[in-house]
C-alpha cells in the first residue's frame, strides 16, 4: 500500500477506473497534453489516448453543456473545470440542464457526469482563484456534491461518483492536493458518498467542517485538548445529501456544535447545517449553533487573505464560547 | 433554381516592418520620429520591467506573475493610438497595455504582489479593471462603446482578449452586440500561439481568428504582431472607423508568449525549444531597433541611455513597491456595498475585537499552504 498525496490518490483513482470501464471520458482545459494545471490528470492522455482525455478550446459553458450530452448518450464524461472561480459561467449547465435533465426527460436520461474543480483558498493564488462555492451547487436539486480532506477518501470517493447514476460536483482541496500524504490501497474500493466521517471522537463539542479546513479543526481541537476540552470533528465528506445522522448523533452527545467552513457565512452551507441542528436537536443544545466562515466580502487578494479565511485560533475561539455560553 | 453566390468574404493580413527590420514603404503609417521613440522607449522598458519582475517572483518578492516577453508590441502599441477620452479593458496579461495608458508600473506590481491597492487606476483615467475570468469582460467593452455613442462621446473602447478568449461564448456575445449596435469597439486578439499548454490549432478550426467577425458583420484583419507599424496601422484603422460611426472590428496580432504561461507553469511539458527559438528571430523590439537606427532616429548612444533610463525607471518602481506598508486588514469590510450592511458592520467588528485581542493572533495566523496554479 503506497504513501499517496490527495493529488496522486486521484489520479490513481481515474486510471484505474478507466482501465476498466470504457464509459469514462475526461474533458477540461490543459487536461491532456499537461495533465492539468494540477497534474491530476497527469499520464492520462498517454495512456488512454486523446480520444479519451480531451484538451478542450477555452469554454467552461460548452465543456460542461457536451457533458451532458455525453453523459445523455450513455458515456460517464470527467470534466474540469481548472479553478473554483470559473464555475459561475457554468451554472447555465448545472441549474438549468443536469441537476434536472431526470426529472425533466420523465426518467429516459439522466446526466451522471462528474463536475471535477478545485476548492478553496491559502495557497497565495491570483484573484478569483482561492474560491469555496459549494453553496451554489448543493442548492441546486438533483447533484451531488463531495469534498475529501484526505487520500484515501479522495480515492473511494471518486470512485463511487463513477458508480453514482447522478451528477456529483467533486470539489478538491487545493491547499492539501500535495501536503497530506498517506498509505492508500491499491485496489478499487468506494466511500460512500452521503457519509460523513468522525476525523476525531471527543465528548464536549462538535465541530463540523469539510475539505482543506477539517485539518484546521484537528488543529484547533489539539489546542483546546490542553485546555481541558474534548473536541469531536466532523468531516462532512459530501455537501449534498448532508448526513443527518452523524451530525445528530454528535451534537446529542456533546450538545455544543460550531461549524467552520472558507465560504462567506450568508445563505451558506453552514447556514444549512445550523437550521438542521436547531431544528431536529434543539433540546440536545447547550448553545446555539456557531459559524466560523470567511467573511461576507469578496475573497481579497493574497496579502490579506490569512485574515479572511478561518484558522485554527479562530475556530478554537469559537468552541470556547460556546462552551461558554 | 441554379446555385449563387449571395456574399463574398476574405481576410487580408497586414505586415509592414519584416523581421530583418526593413520595411514596405507605401504602408508605413505616418509617425513622427519623436513619437517613433516614444513607443521605442515604452517597449524596452516594458521589456526591462518584465524581466525583473520575473525575476522577484523566483526570489519570493511578487506572487504568481503572467510574463508578457515577446508581446511587447502588441501591449504597447493599441493603447497608444488612444485619445484620453477613450477606454481601455485589457486583460490580465496587461501590464503593458495599462502602463501605455499611464498606469504607474508600482500598481502591477502590488497587484500581483496580492495588494488590491494595486488595481487602483489613477484619477480620470477611463479604463476598467481587467478581468482574471478569460472573456469576461469583453461585453463590458461594447456596454462602454454603446454608453459613450449614447452620450455622443466619440469615445471608442479597445478591449484585448486571447487566442484562448476567442474559444469563450462571450466573444461570440460581445461581437454580435457591436455588429447590431455599430458599436464603437475595437476588438484586439493577442494571439500569442497558446493558451496555457492548448495550441491555437485546438482553439478553432477556422483557419484564422480574424474571420470571426464575419460572422457578425464586423471588419476582420490578421496583422503581424510583432511589427509596430502594421500594430499601429490597423488599430489607428479600426479606431478611426469606430469615431466615424462605421462600427467595430477584430484585429488578430500574431505574436508569441516567449516565457510560460504563468510563473506557476512549465511550457516545456507542451512545446518545443525549436518552436521558441523560431519566435525569438521575430522579437518585435530587435526588429523596430533595427529599423530606428537605419533611419537614424536611433542611435547607439541613444539606445543605450534608453536601457539606462528604463532601468533606473523600474528599479524605482520596485522600491517603492517593497517599501509600500502591508494592507489593512480593515480594508477587506470597505466598498463591498455603497453603505456597508449590518452584517457587514457586525463581521467587521467581531474581526477587530478578535485582532486586537489576541497578542499571539500573528503567529497563530494559518501560513500558505502548498499549491500550484497558473
Ligand atoms: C474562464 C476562465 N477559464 C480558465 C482560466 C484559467 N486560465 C487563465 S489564462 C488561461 C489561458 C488563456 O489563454 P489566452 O486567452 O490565449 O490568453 P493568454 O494567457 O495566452 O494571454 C486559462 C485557461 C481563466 N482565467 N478563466
Ligand atoms: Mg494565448
Amino acid at each position: 500500500m503506497p504513501e499517496l498525496n490527495l493529488a496522486q490518490s486521484i489520479n490513481q483513482a481515474l486510471h484505474q477506473a478507466m482501465k476498466t470501464d470504457d464509459r469514462i471520458v475526461i474533458l477540461g482545459e490543459d487536461v491532456g497534453v499537461n495533465g492539468g494545471v494540477f497534474r491530476i490528470t497527469d499520464g492520462l492522455q498517454k495512456a488512454f489516448g486523446a480520444e479519451r482525455v480531451i484538451d478542450t478550446p477555452l469554454a467552461e459553458l460548452g465543456i460542461v453543456g457536451v457533458s451532458v450530452g455525453m453523459a445523455a448518450y450513455g458515456l460517464k464524461p470527467i470534466c474540469e473545470i481548472q479553478f473554483d472561480g470559473f464555475l459561475p459561467s457554468v451554472m447555465d449547465q448545472v441549474i438549468n440542464h443536469f441537476g434536472r435533465l431526470r426529472q425533466r426527460s420523465q426518467g429516459k436520461h439522466a446526466a451522471g457526469l462528474i463536475l471535477r474543480s478545485p476548492h478553496g483558498g491559502m495557497v497565495h493564488a491570483p484573484e478569483h482563484h482561492s474560491e469555496s462555492p459549494e453553496a451554489y451547487f448543493a442548492h441546486t436539486p438533483g447533484i451531488k456534491v463531495v469534498i475529501p480532506s484526505t487520500p484515501k477518501d479522495a480515492k473511494g470517493l471518486m470512485l463511487a461518483a463513477i458508480q453514482c447514476p447522478d451528477p456529483v460536483v467533486f470539489f478538491e482541496p487545493k491547499r492539501i492536493y500535495r501536503s497530506i500524504k498517506e498509505n492508500v490501497p491499491d485496489e478499487s474500493y468506494e466511500v460512500a458518498i452521503g457519509k460523513a466521517r468522525v476525523a476525531r471522537e471527543g465528548k464536549d463539542a462538535t465541530v463540523i467542517s469539510w475539505g482543506a479546513l477539517v485539518h484546521t479543526c484537528l488543529e484547533a481541537a489539539q489546542k483546546l485538548q490542553g485546555e481541558g476540552v474534548d473536541v469531536e470533528v466532523i468531516d462532512l465528506r459530501t455537501l449534498s445529501p448532508i448526513d443527518i445522522g452523524a451530525i445528530l448523533t454528535s451534537v446529542s452527545k456533546t450538545g455544543h456544535a460550531v461549524i467552520a467552513q472558507e465560504a462567506p457565512k450568508t445563505c451558506s452551507l453552514a447556514s444549512e447545517i445550523s437550521a438542521l441542528i436547531h431544528e431536529r436537536a434543539l433540546l440536545k443544545l447547550q448553545a446555539p449553533v456557531r459559524r466560523v466562515t470567511g467573511w461576507d466580502t469578496r475573497t481579497p487578494l493574497f496579502r490579506l487573505e490569512k485574515y479572511y479565511f478561518p484558522d485554527a485560533a479562530r475556530i478554537a475561539a469559537a468552541v470556547r464560547e460556546t462552551m461558554s455560553f | 433554381m441554379p446555385l449563387t453566390k449571395i456574399a463574398d468574404f476574405k481576410i487580408e493580413r497586414l505586415e509592414i516592418l519584416g523581421a530583418d527590420g526593413r520595411c514596405d514603404e507605401a504602408l508605413v503609417p505616418v509617425i513622427s520620429k519623436e513619437k517613433m521613440l516614444e513607443i521605442y522607449r515604452m517597449l524596452v522598458l516594458i521589456r526591462v520591467f518584465d524581466e525583473k519582475a520575473f525575476k522577484l517572483q523566483r526570489q519570493g518578492r511578487l506572487g504568481t506573475y503572467p510574463q508578457i516577453l515577446g508581446q511587447e508590441a502588441t501591449q504597447i502599441v493599441p493603447p497608444m493610438c488612444l485619445e484620453k477620452k477613450d477606454w481601455l479593458i485589457p486583460t490580465y496579461r496587461g501590464q503593458g497595455s495599462y502602463f501605455a495608458r499611464g498606469m504607474p508600473l508600482v500598481n502591477s506590481l502590488l497587484y500581483w504582489g496580492g495588494d488590491d491597492r494595486g488595481a487602483k487606476l489613477p484619477d480620470g483615467q477611463n479604463d476598467m479593471i481587467f478581468a482574471i475570468p478569460v472573456g469576461s469582460h469583453l461585453t463590458h467593452a461594447v456596454g462602454v462603446a454603446m454608453a459613450a455613442q449614447y452620450r455622443k462621446d466619440s469615445a471608442v473602447a479597445l478591449t484585448y482578449l486571447g487566442d484562448g478568449a476567442s474559444s469563450k461564448g462571450d466573444f461570440y456575445e460581445a461581437m454580435n452586440f457591436a455588429g447590431v449596435y455599430k458599436a464603437p469597439v475595437i476588438f484586439f486578439v493577442e494571439n500569442n500561439q497558446w493558451a496555457i499548454s492548448v495550441s491555437r490549432k485546438t482553439q478553432t478550426s477556422a483557419q484564422t481568428i480574424a474571420q470571426k467577425a464575419i460572422g457578425c458583420g464586423l471588419s476582420g484583419i490578421q496583422v503581424d504582431g510583432n511589427d509596430v507599424f502594421a500594430v499601429y496601422r490597423a488599430v489607428q484603422e479600426a479606431i478611426a472607423r469606430a469615431r466615424r460611426g462605421d462600427g467595430a472590428s477584430v484585429i488578430e496580432a500574431e505574436t508569441y508568449r516567449l516565457g510560460d504561461h504563468t510563473t506557476a507553469d512549465d511550457s516545456s511539458r507542451y512545446r518545443s525549444k525549436e518552436e521558441i527559438d523560431l519566435w525569438k528571430d521575430r522579437d518585435p523590439i530587435a526588429r523596430f531597433r533595427v529599423f530606428l537606427t537605419a533611419q537614424n532616429v536611433l542611435t547607439e548612444d541613444a539606445d543605450l541611455e534608453v536601457r539606462r533610463a528604463a532601468e533606473e525607471k523600474v528599479r524605482s518602481a520596485i522600491d517603492e513597491y517593497e517599501s509600500v506598508p502591508e494592507p489593512n486588514p480593515l480594508s477587506m469590510f470597505e466598498l463591498i456595498y455603497g453603505e456597508p450592511t449590518w452584517n457587514i458592520l457586525e463581521q467587521r467588528a467581531e474581526f477587530e475585537r478578535y485582532w486586537a485581542s489576541g497578542s499571539s493572533r500573528r503567529e497563530t495566523l494559518a501560513s500558505a499552504g502548498e499549491g500550484r496554479f497558473p
